[in-house]
């Protein structure tokens, strides 16, 4: 139990007044001349123990009841936030909001979503510790705002709930750099999450330095945890993973490529649960530019693909956007997925290359479209004609060459910082020069040939297919390779693929924006069998291309919570979230129209089957911190803490009144009135 | 009224006046020397017929009714009950313990008042009054005489009776009931701090000397009551040990003892059919002594 008062606290040993008082009483008392001692004497005789005992207990409740009252007034809180605010009100307090989809759960009766819950709790909890400071740490940015009152937290927009995953992390850094600002006192942070590892990234590293350096601020941090961590009934969350417009001579349409997943009940004893293997039927809603369609799946199991799926268009409906959405569950802000479409931008490829042996197959893998509706095309050019390319339409840009000096190296840099890509390939022979902190160095020739040692099938130029096959990089032969150098003390690039010794073969270069891709060996036949073995490079180039023409749309599909090319407050809403105000567009689910682009923001992936986290996963998280926790629900009317001061009130009372039961003489009317009787004369 | 014109504190003579008005009688025959208002166990020449009795041979022949003896040609003698005086023996109990009084009024002034009353009323009435002080033993001891001068004396060792020294009632009662003639009217006025079942004994005794035994038992309110608030530290007023006491952890059980003492010191007054009136010592004592002598009034006739 913890108090809003606790100096009060220090008027407890007014407890023992009672006591002192007795003893002073004891001390005065008065002498009187008695001659009924006859009944005195025997009095003393008789057996004291009840009487003693009256008087003890009689003591102990005016004792309780002074205790009652000194508790009362300390205004005591009754709550799971053990040791809450020993030592009175904290000078800041910071809050730290996970606004993330998973916190829209609501909790088994409908109602509250939990991050409703949670501010409410938040609010009321707060209002009653005070603080000199309030500051909020939303998900979405990441950054401490001073709010006014615990009341901001309910009107603020930067506490209405986001589609951008949180970065728990991050947020504690944030609160970590607030504190360090700004030498606040004995600071309290509250976390509200639902602990979803997504979220919280527990396996970061970032974790072990932030516990070092929360522990290293002398006036003492108080981390509370709120925690939701529930997942209360059958939630499905519904996600677009592919959207193609495709035309034909005779008509368009639209191929949707959706996927469902469900969350089933982790109870499984309860008696209206569904385990994941029943079925369900879900019906779908899709919405083209606000023309609506419908289609019911029946789903079994936890995870449900469509593929494919057409929707007729219109000839001339070359561009748009749509909606895919199901009825309301436990969690509404997976229900919906926006997404955008075009006609397929061009995908223009500039090879810059030495050796024509190295260029044509890669002029080939670029050239050659994988889809019909989308037009590709390869350039092979010199050097010289560099400056006349048309940049803002190219998606890839292939060199194999010395790597660019001066103005060319502009070129290249600000033709990747817009978005494009640029694989690099060695020259013939390599030369000092370096890119974004990449160069080449010698070549090495293998006596024979070598394989790929390792290479990165979960993200990137490699990436396994969609059906889930991997790339056969393994069955690359590699003749001769040129090593990579960099000066930097970081880290310059990421190995993609790597040959024996770890010398990497495809690495990715650090660069803020678009993609910059070095190859340490070319696809002529002396060097690697990447042209003869042609998939690997077919599909790295087109994938490099894809990328580069995604920068180049129209349209984009866009994670909520990446940071968006240019200034969202110029983003206008098609549809979306009404709450989100312009600023926070790139945190909110919708479509937005950014001049003649259209963008469809939506929530990240991971937070479909986000796992919670384990509690002991939790607890070591902030191990060596002051840390407590309190579970709580969507949903849940108590509040977070309570003050209890009227039970002390009633404790009291009930003390004295028990008090003055005992002090009453026992049967005192009845024997007074037996002593007062008249006697009458008694007759022989 | 008062032969010597000397006021006594004691009495109040619109109170005598009043109480003048209800005889005192005995509720057992009584043997005094000359005629009174009282039975007598003897015949008498009173107006009220008793019975006929055969002549033998040295009766008064005055007394021989004719008529009798020329209806039944036999001799009967005509007997008449006698009615006689009888001897008041008041009884004051001096032990310290009497002077205790919480309202004002001390055990033995209230006593003082009682018996001075009842002395005079019973001299009043042509009976013979003595008094007997008693403590640890008899202080003082008057014998009953019916000479109105006698009464001075009575109310003259009245005044002068201090309360000192422990209750020895049971011996002085033994005592007193062998010493005093058979056939006395006896007055107890005493707090009766004695344990019960000793008093028994004497009053079996007194009953059996066939004396007529009243008992005012005198009670403080104080005593009764036991209303102390703050802690106490009792005095034995009759040289005991001093008891200190927290009246609040105490009184239950002092209220309990007193309560058990009361009712069997009635039940033992009961037994011994004695004249008991219990008496808090704060109620008019000229109450007591008219509901004392009203109730006698009634228990009047036997012989």
């Amino acid at each position: 139990m913890s108090f809003i008062a606790p100096t009060l606290l220090a008027a407890l040993p007014l407890v023992a007044l009672p006591i002192i008082i007795h003893l002073i009483n004891q001390r005065r008392f008065q002498t009187i001349r008695w001659g009924a001692m006859m009944f005195l004497l025997a009095a003393n005789r008789l057996s004291r123990g009840y009487a003693r005992l009256r008087q003890w207990l009689i003591m102990a409740f005016r004792m309780l009841a002074i205790a009652g009252l000194i508790f009362a007034i300390a205004r005591p809180l009754a709550s799971g936030w053990l040791g809450l605010t020993a030592g009175g009100r904290p000078d800041t307090t910071i809050v730290l909001l996970d606004r993330s989809p998973s916190m829209q759960e609501t909790g088994p009766g409908g109602g509250s979503t939990k991050l409703e819950t949670g501010r409410q709790r938040l609010v009321q909890a707060l209002k009653m510790l005070g603080s000199s400071h309030w500051v909020l740490v939303d998900s979405t940015t990441n950054k401490a705002v001073e709010i006014e009152s615990p009341d901001g937290l309910i009107n603020s927009p930067a506490s209405e709930s986001a589609s951008s995953a949180s970065d728990l992390p991050a947020m504690l850094q944030a609160a970590h750099d607030y504190i360090q600002a700004n030498k606040s006192g004995r600071t309290e942070i509250w976390i509200c999450s639902d602990l979803r590892e997504n979220d919280w990234d527990s396996e970061s590293g970032r974790w072990q330095t932030l516990r070092e350096s929360f522990r290293e601020f002398p006036q003492g941090v108080r981390f509370h945890l709120l925690a939701y961590p529930q997942t209360t009934s059958e939630n499905v969350a519904i996600r677009v993973t592919d959207v193609r417009r495709l035309q034909t001579s005779e008509a368009a349409e639209l191929f949707l490529s959706l996927k469902l997943t469900r969350t089933p009940l982790l109870d499984s004893t309860s008696a209206n649960s569904r385990g994941p293997d029943s079925k369900i039927s879900i019906p779908i809603q899709f919405e083209i530019d606000g023309a609506r369609s419908e289609m019911t799946i029946e789903m079994e199991g936890t995870q449900f693909e469509l593929k494919d799926h057409r929707i007729p268009l219109e000839r001339s409906h070359e561009r748009g956007w749509g909606r895919v959405s199901i009825p309301a569950d436990a969690n509404l802000a997976d229900n919906e997925f926006c997404f955008v479409f075009d006609r397929p931008v061009p995908r223009v490829a500039i090879i810059l290359a030495d050796d024509s042996q190295a260029a044509r197959p890669l002029e080939l893998a670029a050239a050659i479209s994988p889809d019909p509706s989308v037009t590709t095309s390869a350039e092979i050019i010199g050097e010289e004609q560099l400056t006349t390319v048309e940049w803002e339409k190219v998606s890839l840009l292939v060199w194999q060459s010395p790597l660019p000096k001066g103005q060319t190296a502009n070129i290249v840099k600000s033709f990747v910082e817009r978005g494009g890509q640029a694989l690099f390939l060695p020259p013939a022979t390599p030369g000092p020069e370096q890119l974004f902190g990449v160069g080449w160095k010698k070549w090495v020739a293998e006596p024979e040939e070598i394989t790929v040692d390792n290479f990165r099938g979960d993200q990137d130029l490699l990436a396994n297919t969609q059906s889930g096959a991997a790339l056969p990089v393994g069955q690359l032969q590699i003749r001769r390779y040129a090593e990579l150098s960099t000066e930097l003390s970081v880290e310059a690039f990421t190995p993609l693929a790597s040959v024996r010794g770890g010398k990497p073969l495809l690495a990715r270069a650090t660069t803020p924006r678009g993609g910059a891709y070095f190859l340490a060996t070319t696809p002529a036949p002396g060097d690697s069998s990447l042209a003869t073995g042609g998939v690997v490079l077919y599909v790295l180039v087109q994938r490099a291309l894809a990328a580069g023409a995604g920068v180049l749309s129209s349209t984009r599909q866009f994670v909520a919570g990446a940071q968006p090319e240019d200034d969202p407050a110029t983003w206008q809403r098609i549809t979306g979230d009404e709450r989100a105000i312009s600023t926070e567009f790139p945190f909110h689910r919708g479509v937005y129209a950014a001049g003649e682009r259209l963008l469809a923001v939506n929530r990240p992936a991971a937070e479909d089957q986000a796992p919670v986290m384990a509690d002991q996963r939790v607890s070591e998280l902030f191990r060596g911190l002051d840390y407590s926790r309190v579970n709580d629900q969507a949903g849940s009317l108590g509040s977070l803490i309570q003050e209890i001061w009227r039970l002390f009130l009633a404790a009291m009372i009930v003390a004295l009144i028990v008090e003055a039961g005992l002090c009453l003489p026992k049967l005192a009317r009845a024997r007074e009135s037996l002593l007062k009787s008249e006697p009458e004369g008694f007759k022989a | 009224m008062f032969p010597d014109r000397h006021a006594r504190s004691f009495l109040d003579a619109a109170v005598l006046s009043r109480l003048a008005a209800v005889p005192l009688f005995a509720r057992k025959p009584m043997v005094g020397a000359v005629s009174g208002r009282h039975p007598s166990p003897y015949r008498g020449s009173s107006v009220e017929f008793a019975e006929y009795r055969k002549y033998v041979p040295g009766d008064d022949l005055r007394r021989l009714d004719w008529r009798a003896y020329g209806r039944s040609d036999r001799f009967y003698v005509k007997e008449f009950e006698a009615d006689t005086n009888l001897r008041c023996c008041l009884v004051l109990d001096t032990s310290g313990s009497m002077d205790f009084g919480s309202t004002g009024i001390t055990k033995i002034e209230y006593a003082r008042r009682v018996a001075g009353a009842l002395g005079y009323l019973a001299l009043l009435q042509g009976d013979a009054v003595g008094l007997s002080c008693v403590a640890n033993g008899i202080v003082r001891n008057i014998p009953p005489r019916r000479n109105p001068a006698h009464l001075t004396t009575v109310f003259d060792i009245l005044e002068q009776a201090k309360p000192q020294n422990e209750t020895q009632l049971a011996p002085v009662l033994h005592e007193l009931a062998e010493t005093i003639r058979q056939r006395a009217l006896i007055i107890i006025l005493s707090d009766f701090f004695v344990e019960p079942e000793l008093l028994r004994g004497c009053f079996q005794h007194l009953r059996f000397r066939k004396h007529d035994v009243a008992a005012f038992h005198l009670l403080d309110p104080q005593e009764l009551g036991f209303t102390f608030r703050r802690p106490m530290r009792f005095l034995d007023m009759e040289g005991g040990p001093a008891v200190f006491a927290e009246p609040n952890e105490i009184a239950d059980r002092y209220l309990k003892v007193l309560e058990e003492y009361l009712v069997q010191i009635k039940q033992i007054m009961l037994e011994s059919a004695m004249d008991y009136h219990r008496v808090t010592i704060d109620e008019d004592y000229e109450k007591v002594l008219t509901r004392f002598l009203v109730g006698r009034t009634r228990a009047k006739g036997a012989r």
